[in-house]
């Protein structure tokens, strides 16, 4: 069996493995699911009547942010399980083990990112389930899933990186709220960034939700945003943002796995 | 013995930053044979398999398995290798099958191939019983058997067991210990880190005592315990009257030892139950009033107080040591 051959295989049986956990830890797809859920609700029952957006339905408005949004928030659900895996002995054993090393990352990043999807599709699910019609044409279907799958692969290596360096799940779960909140807010998700006062809309302006959330609006919803470069090329910014990410996060991750673990 | 060591370390050398885990240890493991690393919480002796397993790189020193470098031929060693650590190394989410299945596919076997493995190491390793629970749901025993069996799927040049028994009741001890005992029959070249004096002497061949990263002492387990002292029947009598007529009865029939202050005759008990049951019977027979007859078995304690303090007139200060 050739190096590279070897490589698929073990990632196959690795992300396989991982995946397997989906069903008997039901919570670990609870855990990501649950929060968008949950706004989708508070934001559309509670607080939307309060909300007006010219030109756009409130429900149409904010269910493509939702979507943006929980892209982002995978790097969570990756970082608190990969940070689970660390802690425990196994990752020890397949490191000790003849298979390729770098199998055992990959592996972690493609069972991960197949969570992330399975909780993106429930989420979209719920929103069509409570009556969100996307205008969709077919070739912007195809770049939405491109990009939305770009995302996902992009914060799941972000959060596969902080779940090697934080080796406590609470603290990544933790850590990730804090972080990850304020973004999520701040990125129109839920109101449009032109109405925030002057430090908020300019955080808004380049937060990198803000062209999830935009990108996922425009090509759903047609809506077209305003204020910033990347809010008015959110496509081209998100795919930005994630090859950023990716390029920072994939050589980090790689060295800090090849790297002794301490303990 | 010309043959090469499966393991050869020399001076190898551990920090976590201040922290020095392990300092300039020596080890050598001879084909077929079973050596222990012996010492406390702390000592070194996780970081040290786990460099040999090339999980850690150390900082100075080298060490090699199979005339391999742990650094410099990293894939080579775990492929000859194989390491069962202290924690439970498996996937809590998966069955003990389904783990045994993924270990043997991940060491290339294809699906059926894997099967026929995982289920002669099921019987193998008394594994039936509980082969369809997730690994979450077994007990610390069943869980260590799993273990061991997920480390034997092909079979290891060498095998690092670190700590085996840590954690479990005396009932799954002596089970994995027995696990254990039909590997060393079977031929294979073990290194075992334990802080049970005991299980060292039930297993190894060798004993290294380590302590703060560094070794202590080393032999046999009946040099060491030469050293540390045999097991003994402790007879303490009820005051000190009572104890000058114990200590004269038991010296006519026993090899003793006595300590006025804490009014106690030890006599040793190689033939353990026996000899305690010997010693109660004629304490009894003379009726002479005591506190307490209990046989005592020497610990990692009674070990280091003997061998650092034995080690001290030969080497470095007594704090240093005995620290």
């Amino acid at each position: 069996m050739t190096a590279s051959l070897a490589f698929a295989r073990d990632t196959a049986l690795l992300t396989a493995r991982s995946l397997r956990a989906v069903p008997r830890v039901p919570e670990r797809l609870l855990d990501v699911t649950i929060q968008p859920i949950m706004f989708i609700l508070l934001f559309l029952y509670v607080f939307g009547s309060a909300i007006h957006v010219p030109g756009i339905s409130y429900k149409d408005y904010m269910l493509p942010g939702i979507i943006g949004q929980s892209l982002a928030f995978g790097v969570i659900g990756a970082g608190v399980a990969t940070s689970g895996d660390m802690t425990e002995g196994v990752i020890d054993r397949f490191r000790s083990m003849p298979i390729s090393r770098l199998s055992i990352i990959t592996g972690q990043v493609m069972g991960q990112f197949c969570e992330q999807v399975l909780g993106i599709v429930i989420v979209v699910v719920f929103g069509l389930a409570l009556g969100w019609h996307p205008h969709l044409t077919g070739a912007h279907a195809v770049e939405l899933v491109g990009l939305m799958a770009l995302a996902m692969f992009a914060f799941t290596w972000l959060g596969v990186l902080c779940g090697m360096l934080v080796r406590s799940p609470e603290a990544v779960q933790g850590a990730g709220f804090i972080v990850m909140l304020p973004l999520a807010f701040l990125a129109g998700t839920f109101v449009p960034i032109a109405g925030m006062d002057a430090v908020p809309r300019a955080i808004a302006h380049w937060d990198p939700i803000s062209a999830l959330v935009a990108t996922v609006r425009q090509l759903t919803e047609g809506v077209h945003s305003s204020g910033s470069w990347q809010l008015v090329h959110p496509e081209i910014a998100m795919a930005l943002w994630c090859l950023v990410i990716l390029a920072v996060c994939v050589p980090l991750a790689l060295r800090r796995f090849n790297r002794t673990l301490a303990g | 013995m010309n043959e090469r060591p499966v393991i050869e370390a020399i001076g190898l050398t551990k920090r976590f930053g201040e922290f020095t885990a392990v300092e300039d240890l020596d080890l050598n493991v001879q084909t077929g044979t079973v050596v222990s690393l012996l010492g406390p919480n702390g000592a070194g002796k996780t970081t040290t398999v786990r460099m040999l397993a090339t999980l850690l790189a150390p900082d100075a020193g080298s060490a090699r398995v199979a005339g391999y470098d742990v650094v410099r031929e990293g894939a080579e060693v775990r492929r000859r290798i194989s390491l069962t650590g202290q924690f439970a190394a498996l996937d809590k989410n998966l069955t003990a099958r389904e783990n045994l299945v993924l270990m043997a596919r991940l060491r290339g076997r294809d699906r059926r191939e894997a099967r026929v493995v995982a289920d002669g190491l099921i019987e193998r390793f008394a594994i039936a019983d509980f082969r369809d629970r997730l690994v979450k749901n077994l007990s610390g025993g069943e869980r260590r058997r799993v273990d061991l069996a997920a480390g034997l799927i092909d079979t290891p040049l060498v095998l690092v067991l670190d700590e085996p028994t840590t954690g479990l009741d005396p009932r799954s001890r002596q089970v994995v210990w027995s696990t254990i005992r039909s590997l060393i029959d079977d031929g294979v070249t073990l290194l075992l880190t334990t802080q049970y004096l005991e299980e060292a002497d039930a297993l190894a061949d060798r004993v290294l005592l380590i302590d703060r990263g560094r070794e202590v002492a080393a032999g046999t387990p009946a040099q060491l315990k030469a050293q540390v002292g045999e097991q003994r029947v402790d007879v303490i009598a009820a005051d000190g009257a009572e104890f000058e007529r114990l200590a004269a009865l038991l010296r006519e029939q026993f090899e003793i030892s006595e300590s006025t202050e804490q009014r106690t005759v030890s006599v040793a008990a190689p033939d353990e139950a026996e000899d305690l049951a010997r010693v109660a019977a004629t304490v009894a027979q003379a009726g002479i009033a005591v506190d307490e007859i209990a046989l005592r078995r020497p610990t990692l304690d009674d070990a280091f107080l003997a061998l650092t303090g034995h080690m001290a007139h030969e080497d470095a200060s007594p704090e240093e040591v005995a620290a």
